[in-house]
């Protein structure tokens, strides 16, 4: 198991510095720098001071190496454009990102695993051809539309929910005032996430029910839920867990179109901000962060298998 | 057969949902504000104090105005943090604000201006001329900083300390619209503050804490989510009616219109105007159209011989029917510009200039004259067996691309070649703006409320914003006899003269002057019949009626 971390650690090292590389001369190479995001009258001495003030004459072999020395010292460098730290800048938004993906997997996962079973063993009936009809609207609606129809809907046309924003944080605390804000969101992540679930689910049960220690476990007299939970699930579960594994990042690294509807200021409206205002440091900054939180997940995913099934050995 | 009736059943509903949802889309309806909405006696009432407003901003702001990271979203916050010499009038006039009145010498080389003795900073220290000093001396003239705005100030040496409350203004040249300039996002900062600091790195003022002059001063900001700006009671001025102003940062634009309708925002200038007849249609909103000094033009890069010949240049305008692209595109917000001067600044504007009917045959007769004609019948005019081919390159904002495919089209049909490349804005700054590695592009420029064009079309400005690189010897001396008499008469006729040539000459292929489409729930009252970015200024008189 150690043998099998410290692998992963150098592997996911390399990883990390061939994303930077990627990235970084990426950024550089794409017309127009920091300079042409000033405003349209701005002169070319103006654009000029820029460039020499974040230190952009120099070559950029010369600023990546500079910026890779700091960052493996953990200081990922300053904003361009609010002249304020990365790190804090990311830390600001990655809780408001967290919450959303927690909220949205929470009820994925559950939901999704009880539709997924639902509609496997009902396979053919009225319950699994409604349960597709809606994963697969839920897969094919684009967010951005869908955002837009529920603002019109329940903002204003009804009035119920606000139709952006996180609420007021730091002021007095309300429950309404917190969940109101999270519904709209929290709803069009989970459109788009569930139906993964459902159906991967959906697809894993039915190869499990039909092995032959389903047919053993019922012969043997066990109950049918004791049957699906315990006996057909769990070994149904891998496959669950993969795609689980994939979309946690997927989340975290802000969900960029929904966060952008609904205001809401975490990861994706960050990354955003960044790539228009040509925010290098900013740029990289979340690069990173947004390549840890994949290279961790999947991780935790393979030591997961293990503990789900036994016959896995990550040694 | 049992499972088929379900299937049909839920299909059924499931269309029904769909539909449901996109008819509120129709944009019909009624909504629940709009139903309990005030008539028109109640906008009559006196006005009160109380209450707040929110605004739409797409970014965080930076709050500085010098800072080069300040754009549009910080202008209209530090518009009402801060103060400048002066501000823009209700009939766009310089008015005075931390500057009470203005003289210049007989040379009009010196400026005087006399400021108020009563302003204190929203930190309680006292505003002094020394102030005024270190904001034009060690943040606008100091090269190295790259400030924002500082092309209105090429003429200026150094700004003098009279006495507590006196500057003069020292220039190299004269330039009458110093005073317009002085009301145009060139606010004041302090000297306490910023001594010995580095303005661009003190993000503790520029971030977090700003100290301003302003009928409003910081209350809370939060990154990414809004700036609460609170009523200044010590304000010089008169003490603003409204409690609270609101920024909210809201990146999409379509954000902003749900959230108007909802009534969670109060005022904005609308810059898509494909959502404008389902706003006209609500009732709890109102939409006003406002003059503003901008005109939208097309350059042709006069570094490329063919675009040399004026008769091109007319050519080109005489192909495309610009009253048809502002009716569909615009909305019918703007008018036909055959010159650069606005019909916002109505003391200079005049329409008595060369017209450009749309005449596609015109064009062509042009084109003749020049020496461009199809001679092998492809469609395309050629010359000495070149065809006339145009690349124009266009950033994508706001209807631009919309209206440039609408171009393409007319000039298609003249007989030019056109390869319309719509990139990226950063892209197209780079190319045009800092490169000038371009043939044919469209935009529109935003100016002061002063008739001088320089910056823009003055042979000077080449390496700044005369884009087109256009040097005409006569433009110029008109645009100097203009920057050097502060005459109001005088300066009437020289502008218009001014306009007739640039109709003439065509500098810049004029397109339209739009207007500006505001935006604002019935509820909120007091504001000036401005452009937004203006009525920002009289934000003291803004009030809520209840």
């Amino acid at each position: 198991m150690l043998r099998f971390l410290v692998n992963r650690l150098g592997q996911s090292i390399i990883l990390l510095l061939i994303v930077t590389i990627i990235t970084f001369f990426l950024i550089n190479l794409a017309p127009g720098g920091p300079s042409s995001t000033m405003r349209m009258d701005a002169t070319a001495e103006e654009r000029q001071a820029m460039v020499e003030n974040l230190g952009l004459d120099q070559p950029v072999l010369v600023r990546y190496v500079d910026w890779i020395t700091n960052a493996v010292q953990g200081d990922l460098g300053v904003s361009f454009n609010t002249s304020e730290p990365v790190t804090q800048r990311i830390l600001e938004r990655l809780p408001y990102t967290i919450e959303l993906t927690v909220f949205t997997i929470i009820i994925s996962v559950l939901l999704g695993i009880f539709l997924g079973v639902l509609s496997a063993i009902k396979r053919g009936k009225a319950q699994d051809h409604v349960i597709n009809f809606f994963s697969v609207i839920g897969l094919s609606v684009p967010a951005f539309w869908l955002g837009l129809m529920l603002i019109l809907l329940f903002s204003i046309n009804l009035g119920w929910l606000p139709s952006s924003g996180v609420g007021s944080r730091g002021g007095e605390f309300s429950l309404w005032g917190y969940v109101s804000h999270l519904i709209l969101p929290v709803l069009i992540l989970t459109t788009t996430v569930l139906p993964n679930i459902v159906r991967f689910t959906r697809s894993s049960m039915l190869e499990v029910i039909s092995q032959n220690y389903i047919r053993t476990a019922r012969a043997k007299g066990a109950k049918e839920s004791i049957v699906l939970y315990v006996h057909a699930l769990r070994n149904a579960l891998i496959p669950i867990i993969t795609i689980i594994g994939m979309l946690i990042p997927r989340l975290l690294s802000g969900a960029v179109i929904t966060e952008a509807i609904f205001g809401w200021t975490g990861i994706g409206t960050l990354i955003i901000e960044a790539a228009r205002g040509r925010d290098y440091p900013l740029v990289m900054g979340v690069t990173v962060v947004i390549t840890v939180v994949v290279v961790v997940c999947n991780l935790l995913v393979d030591i997961l298998y293990s503990r789900v099934d036994p016959r896995v050995k990550n040694v | 057969m049992k499972n088929n009736k379900w299937i049909v059943l839920f299909t059924l509903l499931m269309s029904i949902v769909l539909l449901a949802a996109c008819s509120y889309g129709g944009g019909d309806e009624t909504s629940t504000q709009g139903a309990e909405g005030e008539g028109e006696q109640a906008a009559e009432g006196e006005p009160q104090s109380g209450g707040s407003v929110s605004i739409p901003i797409v970014a965080d702001p930076t709050f500085n105005p010098w800072h080069p990271n300040a754009y549009a979203e910080s202008n209209v916050v530090n518009r009402v943090l801060f103060s400048g010499l002066t501000q823009t009038g209700e009939d766009l006039e310089p008015i005075p604000d931390l500057a009470t009145e203005w003289e210049t010498s007989e040379d009009e080389l010196e400026w005087t201006f006399h400021l108020r003795d009563d302003v204190l900073w929203h930190d309680g220290e006292q505003f002094t001329a020394e102030d005024v000093a270190f904001t034009f001396n060690e943040i606008v003239l100091n090269e190295t900083l790259g400030a924002n705005n500082t092309s209105y100030f090429q003429m200026l040496q150094e700004v003098q300390v009279v006495d507590d409350y006196t500057v003069k203004f020292i220039m190299d040249s004269p330039v009458a619209a110093l005073p317009a300039y002085l009301s145009f996002n060139t606010e004041i900062i302090p000297q306490h503050i910023f001594e010995g600091q580095d303005p661009w790195d003190l993000t503790s003022f520029n971030k977090e804490n700003p100290v301003g002059t302003g009928a409003f001063k910081l209350k809370s900001y939060t990154s990414g989510q809004s700036v609460v700006l609170e009523r200044n009671d010590d304000f010089y001025g008169d003490i603003a009616l409204l409690d609270e102003v609101e920024y909210k940062v809201l990146a999409d634009a379509n954000t902003h219109v749900a959230q108007l309708l909802s009534g969670e925002l109060s005022i904005f200038a609308l810059d898509d105007l494909s959502a404008i007849d389902r706003i006209e249609s609500a009732e709890n909103v109102t939409v006003e159209a406002r003059e503003t000094p901008r005109f939208f033009w097309i350059i042709a890069n006069q570094e490329v011989e063919k675009y040399q010949d004026v008769r091109v240049r007319q050519a080109i305008l005489h192909s495309i029917d610009r009253q048809n692209i502002i009716d569909t595109v615009l909305k019918g917000y703007g008018t036909i510009a055959d010159a650069g001067i606005a019909p916002a600044l109505a003391d200079y504007y005049t329409d008595d200039v060369t017209r450009y009917e749309y005449d596609p045959e015109r064009a062509k007769e042009l084109l003749a004259e020049a020496g461009w004609e199809d001679t092998d019948g492809d469609g395309i005019v050629d010359k000495d067996g070149e065809p006339f081919t145009i690349d124009f390159e266009i950033g994508i904002q706001g209807d631009l691309e919309a209206v440039s495919q609408m171009v393409q089209q007319y000039l298609l049909s003249t007989g030019f070649d056109v390869n319309l490349n719509a990139m990226e804005w950063n892209s197209m700054i780079q190319d045009v703006v800092v490169n000038r590695d371009y043939e044919m592009s469209l935009n529109w420029w935003r100016y002061p409320a002063d008739p001088d064009l320089s910056a823009y079309m003055h042979s000077n400005s080449v390496a700044g914003n005369n884009i087109p690189a256009y040097q005409n010897p006569e433009l110029d001396a008109l645009l100097e006899a203009g920057a050097q008499t502060s005459d109001i008469e005088e300066r009437k006729e020289i502008y218009i003269e001014a306009q007739k040539f640039m109709s003439e000459e065509l500098p810049y292929i004029f397109l339209w002057y739009p207007q500006e489409a505001q935006v604002r729930v019935n509820s909120l009252q007091g504001v000036p019949d401005l452009a937004f970015g203006d009525a920002l200024h009289h934000i003291h008189k803004w009030y809520i009626e209840e």
